[in-house]
């Protein structure tokens, strides 16, 4: 966001929280059936943003309709608080809404918006998830028309997700969905769970903690309320597995940077062209790094 | 039925209290069975609840006529038919005698959300109005005791919710409380356990 931007004031100012009372009260009603509904993508009329779809409207609108004075809101773009999108929409939420306080440290959090990750630490009931969303529909691959995955929504009919994922396995001999992986959500509404790894899908499952999902463009919101059943589309005997940091030789890749062998990595190439690992939850790794006590 | 009248204060009509109240029905719902304190403790809690989420966008039942022509007034909503209503508002004590939307296979958001005016909700499960629940948001099972609420609404409930997605959204308040009851939750009744 350019530092010299302000809100334009013309005719009235901006009521705490950019949106008006009635966009607010629309979209909490929302989220009280999406929670009343596990997994089910409640339509909205999702707000023009002073920001293009696409860089988390869907997950702005949600948290700008929760946020009070009581509030600290962290913000994390793929498990750091320092990328573009979330420096920018921590931005967006400082000045629009006077008063809050913003933290990087995740149990220090009232709110937490995320592009793309799950903390590393496990959250409490105190504390609610809203995870910004681009494609909501885990069924938009094997069916185009909305009003028809409506219907396979409504009758909890995944078998032709069920066949995408086996014919995975005949070419690949394993499920290839690396992120936004299909689950199920109290045995019945299957989402796209927002583009986490699937180190982070079994997070969802009996989570202390509320979690909202919102797609601004697509203009839904959902939600895995806490203590609910999140289970991961597989079949009996293909069991669900998570990114494996093991090398060739079976040992676990360690952070780069805090030496943890318990987190999700972030593989990239160093100033010598060599694979290095780090964590990709930022404030883990630096609560890491300070006590030492990564293992 | 509760001898207070429903009331309120001035302060709950600003956008900030009504924020406060509906991070008390956030709780709510993502914990059924959550006795919840309403934020303004000098508004009526199922009124405080109206203010914080209606508008002219949705549609208000009151069959009872619970709420003054002022009140109505300034909720600026639609009244409507308890049929067709997004939300209902009664009184608990008395048996239903309604028939609410409970939405449809591709839009269950447009189940009804009904308010139900019980004398009291607690904790301490003495007596035998006791509810015991469990279902998502609820880590193994809860249990509240309401006071005020006609046994009838459990069983008329359960008709609604037999069918999920389709279904009604309870909340039960007393003046100062509610507890949210969703279609997900399962009810069973039961002495002081």
């Amino acid at each position: 966001m350019n530092e010299n931007y302000e809100l334009p004031l013309e005719d009235a100012g901006y009521s705490f929280g950019f949106l008006d009372e009635y966009a607010k009260k629309e979209v909490r009603r929302c989220i009280l059936k999406a929670i009343a509904i596990p997994g089910y993508q409640t339509p909205y009329a999702s707000r023009e943003m002073p920001m293009g779809r696409g860089f988390g409207t869907g997950g702005l609108q949600i948290t700008l309709s929760l946020i009070g004075f009581q509030d600290t809101l962290k913000v994390i773009d793929q498990g750091s608080d320092d990328s573009v999108n979330a420096v920018n929409l921590r931005q967006f939420v400082q000045l629009t809404c006077p008063g809050v306080d913003v933290t990087e440290k995740t149990e220090e959090a009232s709110l937490l918006q995320s592009r793309h990750r799950i903390p590393e630490k496990p959250l409490t009931q105190a504390q609610i998830l809203i995870l910004q969303v681009p494609y909501p529909d885990a069924l938009v691959v094997v069916e185009a028309s909305e009003a028809r995955r409506k219907i396979m929504h409504a009758e909890a009919d995944y078998s032709r997700l069920l066949v995408k994922l086996y014919e995975d396995i005949v070419h690949f001999d394993e499920i290839t969905i690396s992120h936004r992986y299909p689950t199920r959500i109290n045995g019945h509404y299957v989402i796209d769970p927002s583009p986490i790894p699937r180190w982070d899908v079994p997070k969802l499952h009996q989570s202390k903690a509320l979690v909202l999902l919102g797609a601004g463009r697509e203009k839904k919101i959902y939600a895995v309320p806490p203590y609910t059943l999140a289970e991961p589309l597989v079949f009996d005997d293909i069991a669900f597995r998570v990114e494996d940091f093991r090398d060739a030789t079976g040992v676990r890749h360690a952070c780069r940077c805090c030496g943890s062998t318990v987190s999700f990595l972030d593989e990239f190439s160093n100033d010598q062209g060599m694979v290095a690992y780090q964590c990709s939850d930022s404030a883990y790794c630096e609560e890491q790094q300070q006590t030492g006590s990564a293992a | 039925m509760l001898n207070e009248t429903i009331n309120c204060s001035p302060a709950i009509w600003q956008p900030m209290l009504q924020q406060q109240v509906f991070r008390g029905l956030l709780d709510s719902f993502s914990y059924p069975g959550r006795i919840t304190p309403c934020a303004d403790h000098e508004t009526s809690a199922c009124l405080a609840i109206l203010i914080a989420l209606v508008d002219g966008e949705t549609t208000l039942a009151d069959p009872q006529q619970l709420l003054s022509s002022a009140l109505w007034d300034r909720l600026e909503t639609r009244p409507c038919v308890s049929e067709k209503a997004a939300f209902i508002l009664l009184d608990g004590a008395q048996a239903p005698d309604i028939n609410p939307c409970i939405g449809t296979l591709d839009a269950p958001e447009k189940g009804a959300t009904l308010l139900l005016r019980v004398s009291s909700l607690r904790s301490d499960l003495t007596g035998n109005h006791s509810l015991h629940l469990s279902g998502p948001g609820i880590e193994s099972t809860t249990s509240i005791r309401v006071d005020g609420l006609h046994p009838a609404w459990i069983t008329a409930r359960k008709e609604w919710v037999s069918a999920f997605p389709l279904g009604v959204d309870l909340l039960l308040c007393d003046q100062h409380h509610f507890v949210a009851i969703p279609r997900t939750t399962q009810i069973t009744m039961g002495g002081a356990a």
